[in-house]
């Protein structure tokens, strides 16, 4: 299990998390390689379903997060965001699904230290977790 | 039983609405729709127990809705799907009357969207005990077993959409699975494809089922969907204080917030 | 079939110390679609950008990914280098493997494998991406400017002198705002009324400049450059027309006994009235609450004493109706006032006043016709204390923040009182001095030694009346909380200032959205002061905070500039980056049902209902539609949509997909 490198897709807003990593970046700082972003302009903009694609297409985990309550380019666009992850993370967990393969965070533009420790958390929790072979293997038929 | 004939052929002969949607004989003990367009169908009417449609579904089939005005023998889940079109923007005020029997068989009859809503404050909208206990026993299992519970019910689904088809709030012209650029749901019913349909319809379904019951019903091989809609009605009603099917006019759980939402896992 | 160019840049050694960018640029050769991969040591110097050009048009690219920095550094440069070379700028995306890769990882296989996953997963998606053209809104080049203070006084002479309309709208009888009632101002003591009253005339009289006073915002429609307003012209119950302002009437009415809100409350007014004597207009206004005539059904008497029979008893609210480019909000703020402060006896005892109220007494066109007298007997006051902070930085009162502009005023009170009762004794109760402004210091150093005030550091527990005395109670903090007592004949609160009343529904009715003291929240705390969320809105003044005169009139400038940008132009261009719903061949016409859940959810107002209808007018269906001149690309509708019926142009559905599968190595963008 050791040599597992985990697959984590990272979901961010533009303007606090991805800029939050930036950030990360410009202060050198380290953190675990195997987590990628994919840029939204908001989290109210992140689909439940593209969750779903990550996972169905091989992730281990997952990262979803953006502004501060408050702090959202777009005024509101995180407070809905909050409502459907509240709602998703309980169906999940109601039909079984280990929702600690889904972390959402808060990072803002000024949390370079944030995210590097998010990040290196989370891999480290993934790796605990092991392969998400259960939702991997989903595939079944393959025929698609 | 006799009210409810008397009422829809009173109906049917002033032309005040030109179908009655009521329940009529079906296979044995089972009940099923029929449409009553004139007064002399009316004796086909029947009321009770095993009355358990939410015949507000036709409500949104073009075929039912070409017929003209419509009056819905309605249970408590009608009404509430009732309010909840509304607010959906999907049927206007004075468009169809609800007639509401009671336990002794008298009629109520709702022509306004504001009489709906008197009544439906009054019934118990709240899920049931027995329905809290079920959602309850599955809440305390362990996850492994929850996920094998789930497992092995969306491995017998057909992808056969009957649970769509009895939803009367699955009304959308075009559903997200017949979305081919990209396509969201993959076609096969194997099991990704069978979880994530399920998973997209609660989700599109927080903050909008109003508790009739009609997809498990619907559903051939026994899955039991309304679990999953309750957990959400359950979580939403939790968090968010908000119930569907109240009011004509209401702020959406889903398309709503408070600053102050509260949760325990964003960090 | 796409053909994609791959630019790899290795940032100096930025990037390629880490990563391995000779086989990256190698394996993203190998990508379905790319038609085009190099690495090179600058990208975004000239040479750099040359490469890009050239390639564009030797082989024909029609889209590019750049491998490099962060989006947020060079997206709009190579957009740009695009463009040169005729590659529409929104075909060109950046793949972020320098802040997202070579700075965060050591050097390792897996970094030069993360840095191909990410461009692998740019590819993908700039495969998808669509040709865009700015959007372009006509401007309407009319500004309405809410609020006759000189903040919005200001403003209105700013954007009028650049050359436009402006409607001013004042819900007071006269413009002036507070400036109007103030004494004499800080640091250099000039008479309020005086510099500003030459302002109000200007108002008046600038061609460009039409003002209604008396008024307010009833309702507002529409987006940046097209606003629809709806302005109440309260009744004044006489003809402007008519009314020479001679000011007979006013003299004439027989119900003079009304509390005059200019005058805070020390002095009286008729029912009649003009606010001050320098008004604009000077026009006077019925207060129909206190007329006799309208109490009671008789009197009249200003009808019948009217030279030119100006008076309109039956005169109704009047709505105009206007199209606005640009708002700019300078509705003001207020002081506390009531029973918020009933350990100091405020509202109890006739002598512990406010601030503006202190203010009157001092001018020279108060009650007292300038002379220090206290309300209750008209006794000029031996000893007078000043407290500041009466509510401000109190988190126990609800209130924070530093109301900042009451260190200098409450230094100014006990300055003018000094100079007009020389043997007075002024004391001044403060918890820290907060002085930081041009002159600001030296000025409260000029009342604490020049002027003899005392400065005690102490906060007040108590304020009581023994023997005729106020007692003000407090410690002093800087000789050991010594708990120490003043008697005093005056005393004056500097109670916090606070968000107009109201402020919270006009926020509504314009969509802008404010903090948690109803102050308007502006768009950015530092580089977007005067902008509100809500494009085409601006902020002046105490609206958005205290502030004083020169911060306020600075503002004022500020966004009188932004909306003089906005007009400078008839078109307002902007990022297509928006949210598009769905349109198809009928009989479904569009995807979208018409559940209108999306509405709600969107934080600009910017989803409208689309009526579809037939050759006979006959309606088909309503749909959504996305205001392109209100919508920001926030795409909180995209997520929300159950039908999927709404797209986001630049994170369109097809695109994220396409970049999740990517990612992770899925879909038909395997290598």
């Amino acid at each position: 299990m050791s040599d597992f490198n985990p697959k984590i897709v990272a979901f961010v807003c533009n303007w606090c998390t991805y800029a939050g990593a930036d950030l990360t970046g410009t202060s050198r700082m380290k953190y675990s390689p195997q987590v990628s972003i994919i840029r939204f302009p908001c989290t109210g903009r992140i689909d439940f379903m593209l969750l779903l694609k990550a996972f169905a297409s091989g992730a281990d985990g997952i990262i979803v997060s953006g502004c501060h309550p408050n702090d959202c380019h777009y005024s509101s666009g995180n407070f809905h965001a909050r409502r459907r992850w509240i709602v998703f993370r309980s169906l999940l967990d109601f039909l079984g699904i280990d929702v600690r393969r889904v972390r959402f965070s808060w990072v803002s533009a000024a949390e370079g230290a944030k995210w590097a420790q998010l990040v290196n958390e989370t891999a480290e929790q993934i790796r605990l977790l092991g392969p998400f072979k259960r939702y991997h293997q989903l595939r079944g038929l393959g025929v698609e | 039983m006799e009210d409810l004939r008397n009422k829809a052929r009173e109906l049917l002969a002033a032309k005040a609405v030109q179908v009655v949607v009521g329940y009529g004989r079906g296979t044995g003990a089972s009940r099923r729709a029929v449409f009553i367009q004139s007064a002399a169908e009316a004796g086909e009417l029947l009321f009770d127990n095993a009355c358990r449609q939410n015949l507000a579904v036709y409500l949104m089939k073009p075929e039912v809705r070409k017929l003209g005005k419509m009056a819905l023998v309605a249970i408590p889940a009608t009404l509430r799907t009732i309010l909840q079109l509304a607010s959906e923007n999907q049927i206007q005020d004075l468009e169809l009357l609800a007639l509401v029997p009671d336990a002794s068989g008298a009629v109520t009859q709702l022509a306004t969207f504001a009489a709906i809503e008197a009544h439906v404050v009054l019934q118990d909208n709240d899920l049931s005990a027995a329905e809290k206990g079920e959602l309850q026993k599955y809440e305390i299992m362990g996850m492994e077993q929850r996920r094998q519970f789930w497992e092995e019910h969306f491995s017998r689904c057909l992808k056969c959409y009957a649970c769509r088809a009895a939803c009367p709030l699955c009304y959308c012209s075009r559903c997200t699975v017949e979305c081919n650029q990209p396509q969201w749901i993959p076609v096969p019913a194997h099991d990704l494809g069978n979880l994530e349909w399920n998973i997209m319809r609660a989700m599109h379904l927080a903050g909008r089922c109003i508790n009739c019951g009609d997809c498990s019903r619907a559903c051939p091989v026994g899955i039991p969907l309304h679990l999953l809609n309750q957990k959400l009605i359950s979580e939403v009603y939790t968090h968010f204080n908000s119930r569907s099917g109240m009011a004509a006019k209401a702020d959406h759980a889903m398309s709503t917030f408070k600053p102050n939402d509260a949760e325990d896992f964003i960090r | 079939m796409a053909r994609i160019g791959v630019f790899v840049c290795h940032c100096g050694e930025n990037i390629s110390a880490t990563v391995d960018v000779k086989k990256v640029a190698e394996a993203a050769s190998r990508i379905p679609g790319v038609a085009h991969s190099v690495e090179y040591k600058y990208m975004c110097s000239d040479p750099g950008q040359q490469m890009i050009r050239n390639a564009i048009r030797e082989k024909n690219l029609t889209g590019v990914v750049v491998a490099a920095c962060s989006p947020r550094m060079h997206e709009p440069t190579f957009r740009r280098a695009c463009a040169e070379a005729g590659l529409n700028p929104f075909l060109c995306e950046m793949a972020n493997i320098r802040e997202h890769c070579s700075w965060v990882h050591e050097k390792s296989e897996a970094t030069t494998h993360k840095a191909f996953d990410i461009v692998r997963t740019l590819v993908a998606k700039v495969k998808r991406n669509k040709a865009l053209l700015p959007i372009k809104v006509p401007v309407t080049k009319t500004a309405l400017v809410l609020g006759g203070g000189i903040a919005g006084i200001q403003a209105s002479l700013d954007i009028a002198n650049s050359g436009h309309k402006v409607i001013l709208v004042e819900k007071e009888p006269s413009i002036g705002g507070h400036m109007s009632q103030l004494s004499e101002t800080f640091p250099t003591l000039d008479c309020s009324q005086c510099i500003l009253t030459p302002r109000m005339v200007e108002v008046a009289q600038h061609p460009n400049i039409t003002l209604h006073s008396y008024s307010e915002l009833e309702s507002m429609d529409g987006f940046i450059g097209n606003f629809k307003v709806r302005i109440r012209k309260k009744a004044r119950s006489l003809d402007e027309k008519l009314c020479t302002g001679c000011g007979l009437c006013v003299q004439k009415c027989p119900s003079k006994k009304i509390s005059s809100e200019f005058d805070a409350g020390l002095g009286l007014r008729p029912a009649i009235y003009v606010p001050f004597p320098q008004a604009v207009p000077n026009k006077p206004v019925i207060d129909r609450e206190h007329c006799t005539y309208y109490r009671t059904g008789k009197c009249r008497l200003c009808e019948k004493i009217c030279p030119t029979q100006a008076i309109r008893f039956d005169q109704e609210d009047e709505i105009i109706e206007a199209d606005i480019g640009a708002v700019v909000v300078a509705t003001g703020f207020d002081i506390k006032h009531g029973d918020f402060f009933p350990e100091y006896g405020y509202g109890k005892y006739k002598d512990v006043i406010d601030g503006l109220q202190f203010e009157r007494l001092a001018s020279a066109s108060g009650p007292t016709l300038g002379e220090i007298r206290r309300p209750s007997d008209g006794q000029v006051p031996q000893t007078v204390v000043f407290v500041a902070c009466a509510g401000s930085r109190d988190p126990a009162k609800g209130i924070e923040y530093c109301s900042k502009i009451c260190c200098m005023y409450t230094a100014k009170h006990a300055m003018l009182y000094k100079h007009k009762v020389h043997h007075g004794k002024p004391f001044v109760f403060y918890m820290d001095i907060r002085a930081g402004g041009k002159m600001y210091e030296e000025f409260v150093r000029r009342a604490m030694e020049e002027d003899g005030v005392q400065y005690i550091r102490s906060r007040v527990s108590r304020i009581y009346e023994r023997g005729g005395k106020l007692v003000v109670k407090g410690a002093d903090t800087l000789l050991g909380s010594r708990p120490l007592e003043i008697e005093a004949d005056l005393v004056v609160l500097a109670t916090a200032g606070v968000a107009q009343a109201g402020a919270e529904q006009l926020a509504q009715r314009l969509h802008v959205s404010f903090d948690a003291h109803k102050f308007y929240a502006e768009a950015h705390p530092k580089l977007r002061p005067v902008e509100t969320n809500t494009a085409g809105i601006f902020l002046a003044g105490a609206c958005q905070a205290p502030k004083d005169i020169p911060e306020s009139v600075a503002q004022a400038s500020g966004a009188a500039a932004k909306v003089a940008i906005l007009f400078s132009q008839s078109e307002l261009v902007r990022e297509p980056l928006i949210a598009v719903v769905d349109r198809q061949a009928p009989p479904l016409y569009s995807s979208c049902v018409g559940c209108f859940l999306c509405q709600p959810s969107c934080p600009y107002q910017a989803i409208e209902k689309e009526e579809i209808r037939d050759r006979d007018g006959q309606l088909i269906k309503t749909i959504a539609k996305v205001n392109p001149g209100l919508c920001q690309g926030c795409g909180t509708c995209v997520a929300l949509c159950r039908t999927k019926s709404i797209d986001i142009q630049g994170f369109s559905h097809e695109q994220v997909y396409a970049e999740v599968l990517a990612l992770l190595n899925r879909g038909e963008d395997n290598v």
